[in-house]
């Protein structure tokens, strides 16, 4: 028995993975258990998938042909198609995506200056810092579930929900950003005497202005994404038409055209912005990007 | 040539980074307006922090500086010292034309900071300083997209535009060709002589140095040490 107890002792000495990996096995039952998640509860959910998929296939599309009387904002136009829940949905997505995008950048980038160790006193940075990971703390769902308390259910309460969440986002990617920019530049401008905005307007934000692009491109991407989950909690977008059809009618094949409408429009949005930050990327090495790139990390 | 009051003068200086050794202790330092000065020293020797700590980026160890009747090179006026060091500090994504108007700068009315509106005067001091480097058919190329030897000039057109009183170049004839090199030290010996500035040039070559400055000073065994320029060990032939 001893003997045998040493020899698994010396095997997990030996195999120090080994020990890990049961580790994090025993660790993951425990947290089920502590959970209350269950074999017969995950043969319920299950269940349900299967008749959530067998209603939603195949899917109605004449959520692309069908006007939407009950949008909101109402819609003027005289075609059915303009005004189709997909269309209207999907316009209103990129809308607040575009101003949450826009008015997220020009609050960020200031504070962003504000955070960065080599372009602020260390108390200010200190402070922008906490800001930031303030506005970070809560997801963009739940910054929408308070906006649309506030400001009533409707695109205003996207935007602005969306615009929090990107100065908190964008302002830490973008202080990292100015942190990476080579400190001969700030040199030379501080030796003239030159305040600590005007060194980050004119050395610091140009320095570092092709990765600042760049990351611009990516939030846009991922308001388009994030529009549609803000929608669902009524803050407009193509979000709020899906929960119009799975809260009250359960019409889960008209939800299911909208999520492949919105599939190939952030597919294709995707792509573009991919092109467009590859022009900003500095390094010659990287070849241009190709479709697939959109569904598979890059090399 | 050089006036009778210094406008740099350090009395028993240590210099070097907070919490380590210092590089260079005890130096006593003047400057005068009109002068070339030439250091030279073997690498790792201090030259740069030396440079570094007169543009006001490394804080002194210990001593006492004056400079421009002030006692604290923070409280320099603005614009009044020029910066060129070993990598340059060019803005790489912007315009040669930009960089070189970013010499301007210091003298920008807050308005036209804010705005990002150069009076005429600015933009025609900047065309004027990228003509002396012979740089004019590449004003509005991207600093990436220029050699070595012509972002060197970009750096010293920069400094040409900025007129500073006390210039600090850090290795800036190093690695040029002969005609390159040629134009960015008659750019530098015109700032000192004609306009009256002060150039502190930081160069390898003992040689260079002891036909271009006025002075030269040598960084050795911890401290700095003026040499005659005939007496500066010259490189083995």
């Amino acid at each position: 028995m001893a003997n045998s107890m040493g020899d698994i002792l010396h095997l997990l000495r030996k195999r120090p993975r080994l020990v890990v990996m049961a580790g994090l096995a025993i660790l993951a039952v425990l947290t089920a258990e502590h959970l209350q998640i269950s074999g017969p509860s995950l043969s319920r959910g299950w269940e349900n998938l299967l008749i959530i998929l067998s209603e939603a296939w195949p899917p109605d599309f004449s959520v692309l042909t069908n006007r939407a009387s009950w949008a909101n904002p109402a819609c003027n136009f005289e075609s059915d198609m303009l005004c189709s829940p997909a269309f209207i949905g999907l316009v209103q997505t990129l809308e607040i995506a575009f101003l949450a995008t826009l008015f997220g950048a020009l609050i960020s980038l200031p504070l962003a200056t504000m955070a960065a160790h080599n372009l602020s006193p260390l108390w200010l940075s200190t402070a922008t810092r906490n800001l930031l990971a303030g506005l970070r703390v809560l997801p963009s769902l739940i910054w929408a579930l308070l906006f649309v308390i506030v400001v009533g259910i409707g695109p205003l309460a996207g935007v602005l929900a969306m615009t929090l969440y990107t100065i908190g986002y964008l302002g830490k990617l973008q202080y990292e950003a100015l942190e990476g920019v080579g400190k001969h530049p700030l040199e030379v401008a501080r030796a003239m005497g030159l305040s600590r905005p005007v060194v980050a307007r004119y050395f610091a934000i140009p320095e570092a202005s092709n990765a600042l692009i760049s990351q611009i491109l990516f939030m846009f991407e991922y308001n388009v994404r994030h529009g549609s989950v803000v929608g669902l909690v009524g803050a407009g977008g193509i979000g709020w038409y899906m929960q119009y059809y799975i809260a009250p009618f359960k019409l889960y094949d008209r939800v299911l055209a909208l999520l492949i409408v919105l599939y190939f429009t952030v597919v294709i949005i995707d792509f573009i912005s991919l092109r467009i930050r590859h022009r900003f990327i500095e390094s010659e090495e990287i070849r241009k990007p190709r479709w697939r790139d959109v569904f598979l990390p890059q090399k | 040539m050089s006036e009778s009051t210094p406008i740099l003068t350090l009395s028993q200086v240590s210099i070097g980074f907070p919490g380590e050794l210092p590089l260079l202790t005890g130096i006593d330092f003047e400057a005068y307006a009109g002068e070339v000065i030439g250091l030279v020293g073997v690498s790792g020797i201090g030259k740069t922090t030396f440079l570094r700590t007169l543009a006001g980026q490394v804080p002194l160890m210990a001593g006492d500086v004056e400079i421009f009747g002030f006692d604290d090179i923070r409280s320099a006026p603005r614009g009044s010292i020029g910066y060129i060091p070993q990598r340059l500090g060019l803005v790489h994504h912007r315009t040669v034309g930009y960089n070189v108007l970013m010499g301007a700068l210091p003298r920008a009315s807050r308005w036209q900071t804010l705005l990002a509106l150069p009076s005429s005067e600015m933009r025609q001091a900047t065309r004027a300083a990228v003509a002396a480097v012979d740089l004019e058919d590449k004003i509005l190329e991207p600093i990436s997209q220029l050699s070595g030897g012509q972002q060197r000039r970009v750096a010293v057109a920069r400094s040409l535009v900025q007129c500073p009183r006390l210039l600090l170049a850090d290795e800036c004839l190093g690695e040029l060709d002969i005609t390159t090199s040629e134009v960015v030290a008659e750019q530098l010996i015109h700032l000192a002589h004609e306009q009256g500035a002060c150039v502190i040039l930081v160069d390898h070559s003992p040689v260079r140095l002891k036909v271009l400055c006025d002075r030269v000073f040598e960084l050795r065994q911890g401290t700095i040490r003026e040499d005659e320029p005939d007496h500066l060990r010259l490189p083995m032939a």
